[in-house]
């Protein structure tokens, strides 16, 4: 099992906020799948945009009306990342949902993100639509059919500074359909990432070997469009992308093998198998330095059909005599995949 | 899918090239297609072995493939029993070589077999080492007692010693007595060859596949690296060449080596010196066994080794005098190899969980200890064997000058090794009656009958396979000796197809790297001078002697070889891209056009076609 299972355990931490390195996977139901993802990134030593969690306890205070207290703590997190560059950062307010991550997407719709925050009351407030949204008559009759109260479970809400990516993509730490554990499978288009999590361009496309760190395959993408923050980053703006950068990679070499670098230290922390969200470009925690972040982390969902149609390797050496493989392999028994 | 479509050209229906008309007598009925068998052969594969023949066959270097075909065959068929395979089957086509495998499909048969070939092959994988090492004794003998042999031309008069002695044969008796040695020598070489070559290839092979099932994505070269050896006996000749050069600059002579001179000139030179005189006789000493060294496959005479033709060697050590006067070191970095090779097997056995584990350290245990034989059986057979096997044909053909029969002494390499007995014969008649014959005029109408024949064969190209291909190709001879499999029949299926229109040619990734370069093809290995800096080559098959040039080339690209053939082996130790067995590389590019060859995938891109391809036809 590794870091990302997650163990609900009701009786984790009750602070109202939460210092994003410390949600562990037992506080699943207190920080939300989200935080514990990022909770990975950071104690696997990568860089994660800065941030803080308002928790599901949070969420329950609020409920009872303890709104004093929670609005002292919001704000003191919130300055604290402010500290970072010394002015009011823009940051991103989502909802980060009491399950594991990847089990979100079956609540699509119900979580809510706002982008291009500023200042203390404006996080409040984001927090608060959050948790309206979540409270929401048609999300909650929704939510009771999943056997999940939301008094019982709450909705956790990530506060995080904003990237501005000028690359950005997702990557598999194994081959997705193949399972090749040797590759790391990278997509990555210009500007932020939403345009290949969306599907609104064919990305670029890299597998590359672990272990010689050369590449494999590539293809180049189409990307006619991209993403980036616009309005003061209150919002985020599709562009045309022009032909030229249309054919030109969207990271390079050496950024390749940073993102390769990163699926080999995420592997040794988390175990094998991980989808990584991430994204290069500057960020206030950077003072305008150009880095590459981690954004987010789950173990690879293989659609089971898919799995099913795989073939299964043979069982090798599994009377552990190598001879006797070979001797099975060259009298028939064993054809193996020397055709392929 | 239309099975119609999924076919190459019957081989019933090639055409003879013009001048070649009549060529079939000079080979053996057996080998030729006949009606007799038409309905079986049209619907088999039949694929060129450009790995050992790339050239037209010379009928007495048929020697070598018939050989093979039944030493390597009665392992597979009457020795070992392998349950899936029996012969490879030859047959010859203007001149070339093509060979067609035997599965055995019929499960009665195999489980019949199985017994038989686990216990047999068992025995050999079991006590491997001992049986190499008895395996590099008899390969040795076997060479000294073929150096013993010695053809002599006819003397005037028999030795008066004939007499004294009462003997009571001659040496006309002897020269047949020493052919039919000779020729025993090679068919039991042949044996050696293949004693235990399938039995290596099939640890390989199984090595291999279990790398394929846990990573689709593995490439054949990667899994190469893990297994090849690092200080085998194959790469000491080139090893020899470097020290050479080393003490050449040791002794002030590297002067003379880089000169450009020609190797006589050179040599004439260092004899003018006590310091040259001493480099000489260093060289002579690693002339016997490592400058026995094909700048071939070993499959042909008219490709010589370093001992016939110093030209190659003598290229060599002027590049390696010129770097270690720059200050190069030219020891191969044993430790860094051995180093890369354990960390490439490291990083994929770190991959694995539990048995997985266990079954691969097996097996690439297994693998490494077989695999030196592969990689050494080529220098002792293909290099060091067949060069003398080939150069005591060529004194025998100046013993048939001498003796009237023929114009030339490498006229005998149109002959076939039962046709030499019968010039043999002829010649010992002539000898015996004292006065002219016949034969002074037939052979030699012959054989100038048969060198057009052969220089028609050469401007034929002969396509990558005949027939109609099985579904899928799994007889694992064909797999791992030859490097066909059935991605190797999809590409040439949709070569023939389509050419390379699209400007791209997919063969096997043989050795990484990627290199942009303009093409050159070459034919033989006097053609390599005209290579330029940067220049990819193109060629029928990149031999380990051509690797003199590698240090100039950007790329290797080759129509034949598979990812072990030595071709392959030595392009990875050269650091070369290469991409192998294309099927039609030196057909489909030109000399002059603008290809990226990526080695790591086995694409050759072709970026600019040259202005007018160099009088090369179109193609089959």
């Amino acid at each position: 099992m590794t870091d990302l299972h997650v163990v609900p355990d009701q009786t984790a931490g009750q602070e109202q906020v939460a210092v994003t390195r410390n949600c562990l996977p037992e506080h699943v139901s207190h920080v939300g799948g989200k935080a514990v993802g990022l909770g990975s990134l950071l104690r696997a030593g990568q860089r994660v945009p800065a941030s803080f969690v308002v928790t599901a306890a949070a969420y329950r205070d609020y409920r009872r009306g303890q709104t004093r207290e929670l609005r002292a703590a919001i704000a003191g997190a919130y300055a604290a990342l402010g500290q970072l560059d010394g002015t009011e950062v823009l940051v991103a307010v989502r909802s980060s949902a009491a399950v594991e991550d990847s089990a979100e997407a079956s609540w699509a719709g119900q979580f809510q993100t706002f982008l291009g925050v500023s200042g203390a009351d404006e996080v409040l407030a984001k927090v608060e639509e959050c948790w309206a949204a979540a409270l929401d008559p048609h999300v909650g009759a929704y939510r009771t059919g999943q056997q999940l109260s939301p008094d019982e479970g709450g909705v956790a809400v990530i506060v995080q500074e904003l990237v501005d990516a000028r690359a950005a993509g997702v990557m598999f730490t194994q081959h997705p359909e193949t399972g090749d554990r040797s590759l790391v499978v990278i997509e990555s288009s210009h500007g932020l990432g939403e345009a290949v999590v969306g599907g609104d361009v064919v990305p670029d496309l890299f597998e590359i070997n672990k272990i010689t760190r050369q590449q494999h395959r590539s293809r180049l993408g189409t990307k006619h469009t991209e993403y980036r923050l616009a309005g003061g980053g209150r919002g985020v703006q599709a562009r045309p992308v022009d032909p030229a950068r249309q054919q030109a990679w969207s990271v390079s070499e050496p950024e390749l093998l940073a993102l390769t670098d990163m699926a080999a230290a995420l592997e040794a922390k988390l175990g094998r198998g991980l989808d990584v969200e991430w994204a290069i470009g500057t960020a206030p925690s950077t003072h305008g330095e150009e880095a590459l972040f981690a954004l987010q982390v789950r173990p690879i969902t293989v659609d089971p059909r898919r799995r099913a149609e795989r073939p299964q390797p043979p069982v090798a050496g599994r009377d552990q005599d190598a001879i006797g493989h070979i001797l099975g392999r060259l009298a028939g028994r064993e054809r193996g995949t020397g055709d392929g | 899918m239309d099975q119609g479509r999924r076919s190459f050209r019957n081989p019933f229906d090639i055409e003879t090239p013009p001048g070649a008309e009549g060529w079939e007598s000079m080979y053996p009925g057996y080998l030729l297609f006949g009606e007799e068998l038409r309905e079986r052969d049209e619907q088999k594969l039949w694929f060129f072995d450009q790995m050992h023949n790339p050239e037209p066959l010379y009928p007495f270097d048929l020697m070598m493939p018939e050989s093979w075909l039944v030493s390597l065959n009665q392992y597979t068929t009457r020795v070992w029993n392998l349950p899936t395979a029996l012969g490879i089957e030859h047959r010859i086509v203007n001149g070339y070589l093509y060979l067609s495998p035997n599965v055995i499909d019929d499960p009665a048969a195999m489980a019949e077999r199985e017994p038989i070939f686990a216990q047999r092959a068992r025995h050999y994988f079991e006590n491997w080492d001992d049986i190499y090492a008895n395996w590099v004794a008899k390969a040795t003998d076997c060479i000294e007692r073929l150096k013993a042999i010695r053809f002599e031309p006819l003397p005037e008069r028999e030795p008066l010693d004939t007499v004294l002695r009462a003997r009571g044969t001659t040496t006309a008796f002897d020269l047949l007595a020493s052919y039919s040695r000779y020729l025993e020598n090679c068919h039991e070489m042949a044996y050696y060859h293949f004693e235990m070559l399938n039995l290596a290839y099939g640890a390989y092979l199984t090595f291999l596949e279990f790398c394929r099932s846990h990573f689709p994505a593995i490439t054949d070269d990667l899994v190469a690296r893990m297994v090849a050896g690092i200080d085998v006996i194959l790469y000491r000749p080139d090893a020899e060449l470097r020290r050479l050069a080393v003490r050449a600059v040791e002794l002030g002579v590297g002067g003379a080596l880089t000169s450009g001179a020609a190797p006589d000139a050179v040599q004439a030179e260092l004899r003018t010196s006590e310091a040259g005189r001493q480099w000489l006789a260093e060289l002579e000493e690693v002339k016997d066994p490592w400058f026995y060294y094909t700048t071939g496959s070993g499959y042909c005479h008219a490709k010589r080794a370093w001992i016939d033709d110093l030209r190659p060697p003598f290229a060599a050590l002027a590049d390696y005098v010129r770097r270690v006067e720059r200050g190069d070191d030219l020891h191969r970095p044993l430790d860094k190899l051995r180093a890369e090779r354990d960390r490439i097997a490291d990083g994929y056995r770190s991959l694995l969980d539990g048995d997985e584990v266990t079954g691969f350290d097996n097996l690439l245990a297994l693998s490494r200890q077989v695999f030196p034989f592969v990689e050494n059986h080529n220098f002792y057979v293909e290099h060091w064997h067949h060069t003398i096997f080939f150069n005591k044909a060529r004194d025998l053909g100046a013993v048939l000058v001498a003796a009237g029969l023929l114009e030339q002494d490498d006229d005998i390499y149109f002959l076939h090794r039962y046709e030499v007995y019968q010039v043999l014969y002829e010649a010992q008649a002539r000898w015996a009656l004292g006065v002219p014959t016949r034969s002074e005029y037939t052979w030699r109408e012959e054989v100038a009958r048969r060198r057009q024949i052969y220089a028609a064969f050469e401007k034929w190209n002969p396509p990558p396979a005949l027939g109609v291909p099985p579904d899928k190709v799994t007889e694992p001879i064909t797999v791992t000796l030859f490097g066909i499999n059935t991605d190797t029949i999809e590409r040439w299926l949709a070569a023939e197809a389509e050419g390379s229109q699209d400007g791209r040619l997919l063969g096997l990734a043989a050795s990484p790297g990627v290199a942009e370069g303009v093409a050159r093809v070459v034919h033989q290995v006097e053609e390599l001078e005209q290579l330029e800096d940067g220049d990819i080559l193109v060629c029928p098959l990149t031999a380990p002697s051509w690797s003199i040039v590698f240090a100039r080339i950007g790329a290797a690209v080759s129509d034949g070889g598979g990812i072990m053939s030595h071709a392959a082996i030595v392009s990875r130790e050269y650091g070369l891209p290469a991409v192998v067995a294309t099927g039609v590389g030196t057909r489909v590019l030109h000399t002059g056009d603008r290809l990226r060859v990526d080695g790591g995938t086995g694409v050759v891109t072709v970026l600019e076609r040259a202005a007018a391809p160099a009088g090369e036809a179109a193609g089959a």
